[in-house]
């Protein structure tokens, strides 16, 4: 055995080049791998738009529905409900709803399609509890005799009002996500697929 | 697939050979057609999926539209493109009927290969011994009606005894022709036939395309590392 | 980063291990074709653990979901096909390479002196393996899965007394079932797997403390230069590092054309049998286990009740030459009682009993190799006609045992496992004679 007379160079340059190569294949070989704990079949077929027929939702009334495993909350709104969205701006964080992540319908005070009905994913966003129901304004919701109706998360104190719009100083960042949806018809709405943009 | 598994091929009807193409997709969608319409109804090829069926079989080259036709022409027996093949007929009616539950069928070509499954469609007979009035010379005592009669027509087996004295199968007889063409028939078998080859791994086209760029980049591979041993083993004398 | 691993080296001794295992391991440099297979057992453990391991993440050991959990990997799963047969293919694979890796033993003498326990440890990893595998191929819950390990259990049954006891432990209830499933997939994914590794760890250490043997048989540490490296030694890394990865190549591009290109291997890898979900009230026509199983399988079958006048035969033909051929009186003693009691015992205890002991003694001999083969030297290169033929010989039979096993134990094939079960045995019973009377040719200082 004799090292003398080594061509160094290109003993580097070979052990960098099937490094290099054996990385690309390395990386092509865990890829499968990574992508098998992707959503599978299975979860995306159970994660399928979802149809909810609102005939029968009357004013003031809410109806949770079930979208990829999560709580959705349909809201269709009184006029009072309606009222009781405007003049809340300084204590509300993000008041016009302009978080871009978000479908653009999602935007302003009343933050849906139709401005009566509330479609929102129920859960906090601050750490995905799913917040309770205190529709009815006043201190019978024991948060105060000024509350003006809304939502309130008993994990960690978060409040939103009808429209799922987040108050300030609680430790939930954002206003409760608006899931893609659009209206099939004056009485059926789609969880899950974008009034013009396609699925979502 | 408690019934299958008894059936031999006793009588020693050899099977015919069939020829299978994956990338024959006008008759992969011929068989699915079949497949949907006369066997989904009792049997189920409950592993699979609707959506797979449009997006793989291409019943159009806009894969949206693709799922609409087969949510238009295939979901008879399910309400969402993502759901599983079930059967359209409950398990415990089947039994009631037939005496045995109709096996899952997305595994058979698996299971049975494709020249059994090809022989089997072609080769029921009238028996009125059997309860059904229908026999088959590769799955002796099949409790399967024979579906596509009309299809085919109806023929009678005939039998001989080998040096041993066991009996054998001889021939068909056609004593009813059926609608279609004997050669038209046996081309609707090969289409359900190559379906079925499709539906028990629906990803082994796309398997051997992978193989082929995996062994691309182990060749190239094979090539640097085989420099790279060279040039040490210099030093080894 | 010279600075990190200085940092890392005063607390772990990661340079030592580096040098004393792969830069400044000293190994024969002139390891030939059968040298790769110990790289290519390591690659293949590797590649089962982690192909496993995301099997593990969507399979369901219940007897109600196991089938169709696997057909979701397989479906459903983005990439699940390609998980499942690398993990498929990789256990026929896995036994390839071990039986290759243990054909080098037999050749080159690797088993002998002083690698007694490096033998030892690697036939320990080679039973563990077999019971990784056995208890593997319930998991997907198939026809021949169920009945498969049916059978297989139902051996312990013919151990007298305790064996029924036995196999209704192993299985957890009076038939294979959702308990048997459970405590197969515990064993299969942590508690095998774990034992395994560990031994792999202890069978490299062992090896790298006697050193490597080589296709010469002769031992490179008996001729040292100067700085105390022997002379024929050359460091594992890098000369053994990039010999090897291009054999990790080529064994890539064979598991690739099988895996994408015919992953059922005509059903040897994958049975068509096991594409139809568990059916306990339907064995399908013909049992037969994996082919890595299926030479044992051909012995237990081979001993029926007509078989054992030739067994007695073989077990005093056996004893007569110990009697004769020992110094020390024990031995002559055992070599007269033990015979005896067989012969006894094969007509009193069921035949089935004898085909359990004959398969277990069939893996187990592999154990006694070192002690068993008397030759002085340890290379094939320099022995003599006798031990060539009587390997020879033996391979044939292991590989037409291989084949018998896969068919039904009828008429001619019956007869051929038959002979075929004493040649196996013949081939470690005679050794000690054949092995020391064989003529060898000089060995050679150095290797060549």
């Amino acid at each position: 055995m004799s090292t003398n007379g080594v061509d160094k160079k290109r003993r580097r340059f070979l052990v960098n080049l099937t490094a290099g190569v054996g990385a690309v294949g390395s990386g092509f070989a865990v890829a499968p791998f990574v992508m098998s704990m992707t959503p599978s079949e299975r979860a995306k077929a159970a994660g399928a738009p979802v149809e909810v027929d609102i005939s029968k939702l009357e004013p003031g009334q809410l109806l949770t529905v079930k979208w990829r495993g999560k709580p959705v909350w349909l809201l269709n709104r009184t006029p009072v409900m309606m009222d009781s969205l405007k003049g809340l701006a300084d204590i509300l964080e993000d008041p016009e709803s302009t978080d871009a992540e978000q479908p653009t319908y999602a935007k302003g005070i009343a933050r849906a399609i139709k401005p009566e009905l509330l479609v929102v994913v129920g859960l906090c966003t601050h750490l995905g509890c799913s917040p309770d129901k205190k529709l009815e304004a006043g201190a019978g919701a024991g948060l105060g005799a000024d509350w003006p109706g809304g939502f309130f998360c008993p994990c960690h104190g978060s409040k939103f009002d009808l429209s799922g719009r987040v108050y300030k100083n609680v430790p939930a960042p954002r206003n409760l996500p608006v899931p893609p949806y659009s209206f099939k018809s004056d009485t059926e709405i789609v969880l899950g697929i974008d009034q013009k943009e396609g699925v979502a | 697939m408690p019934v299958l598994s008894v059936a031999g091929g006793g009588n020693g009807h050899k099977l015919d050979p069939v020829s299978i193409d994956l990338e024959d997709k006008v008759s992969l969608q011929r068989g699915a057609t079949i497949f949907v319409n006369y066997c989904l109804s009792c049997h189920s090829a409950a592993y699979m999926r609707y959506n797979r069926l449009a997006k793989d079989l291409k019943f159009s080259d806009d894969p949206k539209e693709s799922e609409k036709f087969v949510a238009k022409n295939m979901l008879f027996a399910a309400d969402k493109i993502g759901d599983l093949m079930k059967a359209a007929m409950p398990i415990e009616d089947a039994k009631d009927w037939f005496g045995v539950a109709p096996p899952d069928l997305t595994l058979l070509a698996r299971y049975r290969g494709p020249d059994w499954i090809y022989t089997y469609l072609r080769s029921f007979y009238l028996d009125e011994k059997s309860p059904s009035g229908w026999n088959n010379t590769v799955f002796e005592n099949v409790a399967m009606p024979h579906v596509l009669y009309e299809w085919q027509g109806t023929q009678k087996a005939y039998f001989t005894k080998n040096e041993e004295g066991v009996k054998v199968f001889d021939r068909f007889e056609m004593i009813k022709s059926g609608t279609k063409s004997p050669q038209d028939f046996d081309k609707d078998m090969r289409d359900l036939t190559n379906f079925f080859v499709y539906l028990g791994e629906p990803s082994q086209l796309k398997r051997q395309r992978v193989g082929w760029y995996v062994l691309l980049f182990l060749a190239l591979f094979l090539v640097v590392t085989y420099f790279l041993k060279k040039e040490y083993w210099k030093d080894v004398h | 980063m010279q600075s990190l691993l200085e940092w890392v080296d005063a607390r772990f001794p990661l340079l030592k291990v580096w040098n004393e295992h792969l830069a400044e391991y000293y190994a024969p440099k002139n390891f030939n074709f059968w040298y790769y297979f110990g790289s290519l057992a390591i690659l293949m453990l590797v590649l089962q653990i982690f192909s496993g391991i995301f099997l593990t993440i969507h399979y369901k050991p219940d007897v109600g979901l196991a089938f169709a959990s696997v057909e979701y990997i397989m479906r459903d799963v983005p990439w699940g096909w390609f998980i499942r047969y690398l993990h498929s293919t990789g256990a026929s694979a896995f036994f390839i390479v071990i039986y290759l890796h243990m054909f080098r033993a037999l050749l080159y003498g690797s088993h002998r002196g002083p690698r007694e326990l490096v033998w030892i440890m690697g036939m320990v990893i080679f039973v563990a393996l077999m019971a990784e595998s056995f208890m593997g191929y319930l998991l997907p819950w198939g026809n021949m899965s169920y009945w498969g390990a049916q059978v297989i259990i139902n051996l312990f049954d013919a151990i007298p007394v305790i064996g029924p006891g036995l196999s209704e432990w192993i299985r957890g209830d009076f038939v294979i079932s959702d308990a048997t499933l459970n405590r197969f997939f515990a064993f299969h994914v942590a508690a095998v797997p774990l034992v395994l590794v560990i031994l792999v760890f202890m069978h490299i250490v062992a090896l790298h403390r006697v050193g490597s043997n080589n296709p010469d048989g002769i031992e490179i540490k008996e001729n040292k230069g100067a700085d105390g490296i022997p002379l024929d030694g050359i460091p594992f890394h890098p000369y053994y590092t990039v010999k090897d990865i291009v054999a990790v190549v080529v064994f890539l591009i064979v598991l690739s054309s099988v895996l994408f290109f015919a992953p059922e291997l005509g059903g040897w890898f994958l049975e068509h049998d096991n594409f139809t979900p568990a059916n306990v009230l339907q064995t399908p026509p013909e049992i037969v286990p994996l082919w890595y199983f299926t030479p044992y399988y051909s012995i237990l079958r081979a001993c029926t009740p007509d078989y054992m006048i030739y067994l007695s035969i073989f077990v005093g033909i056996v004893g007569a030459m110990t009697l004769f051929s020992a110094r020390n009186i024990m031995v002559k003693a055992v070599a007269v009682v033990t015979p005896l009691i067989l012969i006894v015992g094969f007509y009193t205890l069921e035949a089935k009993f004898w085909g359990v002991v004959a398969m277990g003694v069939s893996i187990m001999v592999f154990f006694a190799l070192p002690w068993l083969d008397r030759s002085t030297v340890k290379s094939i290169r320099y022995r003599g006609w006798m031990y060539k033929t009587a390997l020879g010989i033996f391979v044939v039979t292991f590989l037409v045992l291989g084949y018998l096993g896969t068919q039904p134990p009828e008429g001619l094939y019956k007869a051929l496992a038959q002979i075929g079960t004493l040649i196996y045995f013949a081939f470690f019973a005679f050794m000690p004679w054949y092995s020391q009377i064989d003529k060898t040719k000089p060995v050679p200082e150095r290797v060549t």
